[in-house]
């Protein structure tokens, strides 16, 4: 029976070809949809966000603005739950939301080493450490700026040496460029000797985020600039919040690609079972049972809905692998990246609305009054 | 016992604000490798009472049973199931499934019984050998002739060897010489497979091949062999 099916989607080709470009369309669309939202889930919660601490500037927001001294890790470092303190000074050539968003992340190339879930795929940690104007690259950034280990990479006032490209099991940080902490402070324009944009505190296993934030912003009070300090992930969403907000909205449009999907798909199989109702009747005057007959236009609408689905699940799977995209504001950003969830998701929405759309024309298909279909023409 | 068994049967059909009756309690007994031709002007019941010995019209009064199983008790489920394993529907336009080749459309019925893919093979080409079309195997509908796909649709009835072959108007499409042709090979199948046949037709000509003829006119079973002579001599 599975040969009838067949047949008869290849015979209606321009049809069929049509309806699984369209849910192509649609699935691609949905799945970068989907790639956006689980790249901020990603960014606000995991190990990296839950467990570290950002301590930033109080009522400031943009990098550019906060400028704490560095000089403040030593006193971060004696609150009790806190494990490591890393000064960062950061640098992002806008502070606006952008697609192409650079971000240079200034540190102790030691600490970055030690603390950073950082894999050097090219280059060489030696060269980042030995020379002053040495960069590494995460892999998002290289692939779009199309960056190798030797180049030099210049943007505003910066210009640095591509040391090493590194990928990293934090997604967002695939999208930043670190340098020496020494190196960026003293690019002109910044005028940052001596300060830093923020620390970053990695806690021990049993410490509460939330208490050793208050602490360590309590410890502070007394110096010159006063803190706010937060879970990674909640300062992250917070950077982000207006992107966050327009992400939020976002997955009506990936709601709306289901329902494409749906609807085109609704629509070819009633057509095909409208023109065929006089098939489906001489199919049970043979002797195929109405269930079976349903099974047929079920089988039909979730062919179509597969094929298209899987394919443009695929494709923007590869796009988002390729492309290394990534949206950005305030020197946070999302990293785009495909995903077995991504894949599975669009898998099985696919199947879903395969049934979803065929289920009505099949109650018809299996249904049909058997003796006046027959008599059609 | 006869293999189809009709008891009163009646049935009506709702046209505007008239009721139509194209049967009228009818009984009517068919005996194993019997073949029945049921002629009649038109609208007077007979495909209405081939539908329903198909089990793809229900009566509204009376029963059907055949080979022991009351027809007109199955759910539409079985029903299908039992036209599947007793019953082969001959067509008026052939009704072949245009995507599928010849060959598909005669194994189509043999898919809904438990065979294996060896039995199915023999089985497809037994039948298209029987209507002569072995060598059409791999031919589409529409690379066929009406004679040709009408013999499709022939050894699609009876590839699942039936107990029963209903045919409603075979030749009805077909021009005078492959009617003849048609008419042949239904009579061969009744004698050389002992087929149960119950065939409807306008032709009095095509009516004769069978051994029994009946003539249905507003909703009743007339004396048909007399009928039909009373028609041969005004003709």
């Amino acid at each position: 029976m599975l040969t009838y099916v067949l047949k008869t989607l290849w015979r209606h080709r321009t049809r069929t070809l049509l309806t699984v470009t369209g849910a192509a369309v649609a699935m691609f669309v949905f799945c970068f949809v989907g790639s956006v939202q689980e790249g901020l889930t990603r960014l606000t919660t995991g190990d990296d966000a839950d467990r570290s601490l950002i301590v930033f500037q109080e009522n400031r927001f943009c990098p550019t603005s906060s400028r704490l001294p560095e000089d403040y890790s030593r006193k971060i470092r004696s609150v009790a739950g806190v494990k490591e303190v890393m000064p960062i000074q950061v640098w992002t050539n806008n502070c606006r939301a952008s697609l192409d968003i650079v971000v240079f992340n200034g540190a102790d190339p030691e600490q970055i080493q030690q603390t950073r879930p950082l894999e050097l795929v090219k280059g060489s940690w030696e060269s980042f450490r030995s020379q002053r104007d040495a960069a590494i690259v995460g892999r998002n950034v290289a692939q779009r700026r199309g960056l190798a280990v030797g180049d030099q990479f210049s943007i505003g006032d910066l210009s640095v040496k591509v040391a090493g490209v590194f990928a990293s099991e934090v997604p967002s940080e695939d999208n930043l460029i670190y340098t020496s902490l020494a190196f960026l402070q003293y690019t002109r324009g910044l005028d940052a000797a001596g300060l830093v944009t923020q620390h970053e505190v990695l806690l021990e296993d049993d410490a509460d985020p939330e208490v050793v934030a208050s602490q360590i912003d309590a410890t502070l009070r007394s110096g010159p600039v006063a803190t706010t300090t937060r879970r990674k992930g909640a300062f992250q969403a917070s950077t982000l919040s207006d992107l966050v907000d327009l992400i939020g909205f976002a997955h009506w449009l990936g709601y709306a690609c289901v329902a494409l999907v749906l609807s085109l798909v609704a629509t070819t199989t009633v057509m095909s079972v409208q023109d065929r109702l006089k098939e489906y009747a001489v199919l049970q005057t043979i002797g195929v049972r109405p269930l079976r007959t349903m099974r047929l236009v079920l089988a039909e609408s979730v062919i179509l809905c597969v094929l298209g689905g899987l394919a443009g699940t695929i494709l923007a799977c590869g796009a988002l692998a390729l492309g290394g995209f990534a949206i950005g504001a305030e020197g946070a950003t999302i990293a785009f990246r495909p995903s077995f969830g991504l894949l599975f998701s669009g898998a099985l929405v696919s199947l879903v609305v395969g049934v979803a759309a065929g289920f009505a024309p099949a109650i018809q298909a299996a249904s049909v009054p058997i003796v006046k279909a027959l008599r059609q023409a | 016992m006869a293999l189809v068994e009709l008891h009163n049967v009646s049935k009506q059909f709702r046209k505007g604000d008239e009721t139509i009756t194209p049967l009228d309690e009818v009984s009517l007994q068919i005996e194993e490798g019997e073949f029945v031709s049921l002629m009649g002007p038109s609208g007077t019941g007979k495909s209405t009472l081939l539908n329903l010995v198909s089990g793809i019209d229900a009566p509204d009064a009376g029963s059907i049973v055949v080979d022991g199983t009351e027809v007109t008790a199955l759910s539409r489920g079985q029903l299908a199931d039992w036209r599947a394993a007793n019953l082969g529907y001959i067509f008026q336009t052939h009704n072949l499934i245009p995507v599928l080749s010849a060959y598909e459309n005669v194994e189509l019925p043999t898919l809904l019984l438990k065979l294996s893919s060896a039995q199915r093979r023999e089985r497809v080409e037994l039948a298209l050998d029987a209507v002569g079309l072995s060598d059409r195997a791999g031919h589409y509908p529409r690379q066929l002739s009406g004679g040709q796909e009408q013999r499709v649709g022939i050894a699609r009835a009876i590839v699942a060897h039936p107990k029963v072959v209903v045919a409603d108007e075979p030749t009805g499409s077909l021009d005078t010489e492959t009617s003849e042709q048609i008419q042949a090979l239904l009579k061969r199948l009744n004698r050389e497979l002992n087929m149960t046949m119950l065939m409807v037709t306008h032709d009095s000509d095509v009516a004769a091949i069978a051994s029994r003829q009946l003539l249905l006119d507003r909703g009743k079973f007339l004396d048909a062999t007399a009928q039909t002579e009373a028609g041969r001599h005004a003709s």
